[in-house]
């Protein structure tokens, strides 16, 4: 035999073998994430993946706020082809738990007491009859204030400490000619304010009872009307162009000067940090005004559907394990613009503004005064926050008067109930 | 002579059935069935996926005491009525215009009809910034001098739904002309000579001949049209997002909504029922009595 042949039979019969040890069992994760920080951030959960042996097969959907990847989960579902992973947010997975097809994670969660790892106000999101179904990445918080501190200095703005304070403050912008306040007439992105201003001016209490526990005789308390009379106040502190406007387009009108600030969950920050922007030094990240501090979190999730395959149930423990580890927690955090789920990962290497969204975590944790967003679907089901978004931002664009917002808010629980 | 049928004969008999059934099986399945399941759903408690059980009519009576559905309904007609009617009039205007001998026919019914080549959603898009008061229209004008126009229809409750109309209609009027051309094309030329000959004018000629030997061309425009105006869906995703405030909902966004957003499956279905039935109330007439007496011609 020459060399050559023996080459090629060594070839022949080895790559087989070659080729099994370095096929990695693919695992399938469905998401909604598509933007560059987004993707960024999901590289590190993956990366970790293929260093524990799983290749992770992406199938991103992006658009319509998540409506396209929930349309396609369902539709695979249905058709008994579930992904081996899906993201989840707010209540998306506790609906599937419901319907017993997720896979437990409970004795990952026992091994390595994640349960004590975690804030415990997000336990609620992630069990279902005493089994958890999935795992936290991220902690973001919805209550923000996004400033161009330029236009701050030139109207001579502090940062203000009441909602009549911001009000008044955005009238002063308006008077040198800037807009005051960046957003659009989409109503999701009105419903982020109206729920800052219903925890800031009512306190977490009232919150709890309104939003989330959807008692009636606080849906239509006189508290009520003052919040909506209060979103009437911001009623013409936006400018002409704010139709359909997206909500990264609002933060860049607020990056580059041409509004004063944002009512904003702090996926927002990316926007500034994209364009080499400082906090405290070119942007201000302060929470929304009030005399009752608070935070209010969304934050994303990964569980796995049962499929009868014992590599991809050791692949989705891949995931979990992966997601949970303190260090993909902080490098994906970095990215992302939000912060580790995980209470004891160090907050060294972040910015002010996470910073400042972690100790307040520990606080708000300690005061009672941590709730789920109301519009990014953590505080109550789909059907009822849908009704607040509906009738929020029909209140907004119209001039519909706040006796009459709380009556059809009260109407609109009720027939969804 | 009663001879066997020859066997070309049965051939020709069968074959259009066996060349049809594998499409009618897919559309008894995929059209009829799907119906009959929706509507199934449709009084059942379904939410985030299908649940067989029965609670009769109270997904409708939910769905029917939900404001944003209401809105909903109206903008359907305001903008079926409001769209069919300009298209089809500005449609054959413009065939009429057309048709007249005149130069360069061939290019601008090109130009008619480009738009029609376009996706609602490039459509949608494109209008969006046209009638943004920030961006479109209403800073050229005012960028040419004439500081008080206003035209922010699209950031008004009442009017966004128009904007929605002018868009839709820009995109679907070359169709509808380039239908009536070749319908204008159809017509024995001697039958307009003959009434010249006698005299008519030509708005008469158009009026009391023209038009109405066009009605196999408004048969086909209105079924097109009223489809394209029940799947105008993307249209106004993409130029309104049924904003203002839900100002622009519409029956199809809404079961969008319900079944994919809100995880009421129940009312999504009971609403996709009741656009089914809308739709066969206005269609299914109109294609009986003009299919019925076309069958009465021949």
């Amino acid at each position: 035999m020459t060399n050559l042949k023996r080459m090629l039979l060594a070839a022949a019969l080895g790559l087989p073998f070659a080729g099994q040890a370095m096929a990695q069992t693919k695992i399938e994760g469905l998401h909604v994430w598509t933007s560059a920080s987004e993707v960024g951030a999901l590289k590190v959960i993956t990366d970790k993946l293929k260093t524990m042996g799983f290749e992770w097969q992406d199938s991103a959907v992006g658009g319509a706020n998540g409506a396209n990847a929930q349309q396609a989960l369902r539709t695979r579902v249905a058709a008994g082809n579930p992904p081996a992973v899906m993201q989840f947010l707010g209540f998306e997975g506790l609906g599937w738990a419901k319907e017993g097809v997720l896979r437990s994670l409970n004795d990952l969660y026992a091994k390595n007491s994640w349960k004590a790892a975690l804030p415990p106000v997000m336990l609620q999101f992630l069990e279902q009859d005493d089994s958890f179904f999935s795992t936290p990445i991220n902690m973001h918080r919805q209550n923000w204030v996004w400033a161009n501190k330029a236009v701050f200095d030139k109207a001579g703005i502090a940062i203000p400490t009441s909602w009549d304070e911001l009000i008044a403050s955005a009238e002063k912008l308006k008077a040198i000619g800037v807009t005051p306040i960046a957003m659009s007439d989409e109503s999701w992105q009105i419903e982020e304010l109206f729920e800052s201003m219903l925890i800031d001016v009512n306190g977490p209490d009232f919150y709890k009872k309104a939003a989330i526990d959807l008692d009636e005789t606080a849906l239509s308390s006189p508290e009520m009307i003052k919040t909506f009379e209060l979103l009437g106040k911001v009623r013409g502190l936006h400018d002409a162009g704010f139709t359909g406007r997206d909500w990264a387009a609002a933060t860049n009108l607020v990056a580059n000067g041409q509004a004063g600030m944002q009512i904003m969950g702090d996926w927002a920050k990316g926007e500034f940090l994209a364009k080499g922007m400082k906090p405290g030094v070119d942007f201000l990240c302060f929470p929304t005004p009030t005399a009752t501090p608070n935070y209010k979190f969304v934050f994303d999730t990964f569980g796995g559907f049962k499929i009868d395959n014992g590599d991809i149930a050791k692949g989705q423990d891949a995931v979990a394990e992966a997601i949970m580890d303190p260090e993909v927690q902080k490098k994906f955090n970095l990215i992302k613009g939000s912060i580790p789920a995980r209470l004891d990962v160090p907050m060294d290497d972040f910015d002010d503004c996470a910073k400042r969204s972690f100790s307040d975590r520990v606080a708000a944790i300690k005061d009672n005064a941590i709730y789920g967003s109301l519009t990014d679907g953590f505080a109550v089901e789909p059907r009822f926050s849908g009704v607040f978004q509906d009738v929020v931002g029909k209140f907004f664009v119209t001039d519909m008067s706040a006796e009459d917002a709380v009556k059809s808010l009260v109407d609109g629980i009720n027939n969804a109930r | 002579m009663s001879r066997p049928t020859p066997l070309s004969n049965r051939i020709e008999h069968w074959l259009p059935r066996l060349v049809l059934a594998p499409s009618l099986l897919v559309v008894l399945v995929a059209v009829y069935l799907f119906i009959c399941w929706t509507g199934w759903i449709s009084l059942s408690s379904s939410m985030i996926v299908p649940k067989y059980d029965f609670v009769g009519l109270n997904q409708y009576v939910r769905l029917w005491s939900t404001p944003r559905w209401h809105t909903a309904v109206f903008n359907l007609f305001v903008f079926s009525t409001l769209f069919l009617a300009l298209t089809t009039g500005l449609g054959l205007l413009m065939a009429i215009l057309l048709d007249q001998k005149i130069r360069v026919e061939g290019t601008l019914r090109a130009i008619f009809l480009y738009p029609m080549a376009l996706s609602f959603i490039v459509t949608g898009t494109a209008w969006k910034w046209i009638l943004n008061p920030a961006l479109g229209v209403q800073k050229v004008i005012n960028e040419l001098g004439w500081t008080s126009f206003v035209f922010d229809w699209i950031a008004q409750p009442t009017f966004a739904i128009y904007c929605v109309v002018i868009a839709a209609v820009w995109q679907s009027t070359g169709f509808a002309m380039a239908i009536f051309l070749a319908g204008l094309r159809g017509i024995d030329n001697s039958v307009i000579k003959a009434a010249q000959i006698e005299g008519a004018s030509l708005p008469r000629i158009y009026r009391t001949i023209v038009v109405p030997m066009l009605r196999p061309a408004f048969l086909s425009v209105i079924v097109l049209l009223s489809y394209i105006a029940i799947k105008s869906f993307d249209l106004i995703l993409a130029l309104t997002n049924t904003g203002p405030g839900s100002a622009t909902e519409m029956p199809s966004t809404f079961m969008y909504s319900a079944t994919f957003r809100r995880d009421q499956m129940g009312v999504g279905a009971a609403s996709a029922m009741m656009m089914l039935m809308t739709v066969a109330a206005i269609i299914v007439p109109y294609l009986y009595s003009e299919l019925k007496e076309s069958r009465d011609g021949h």
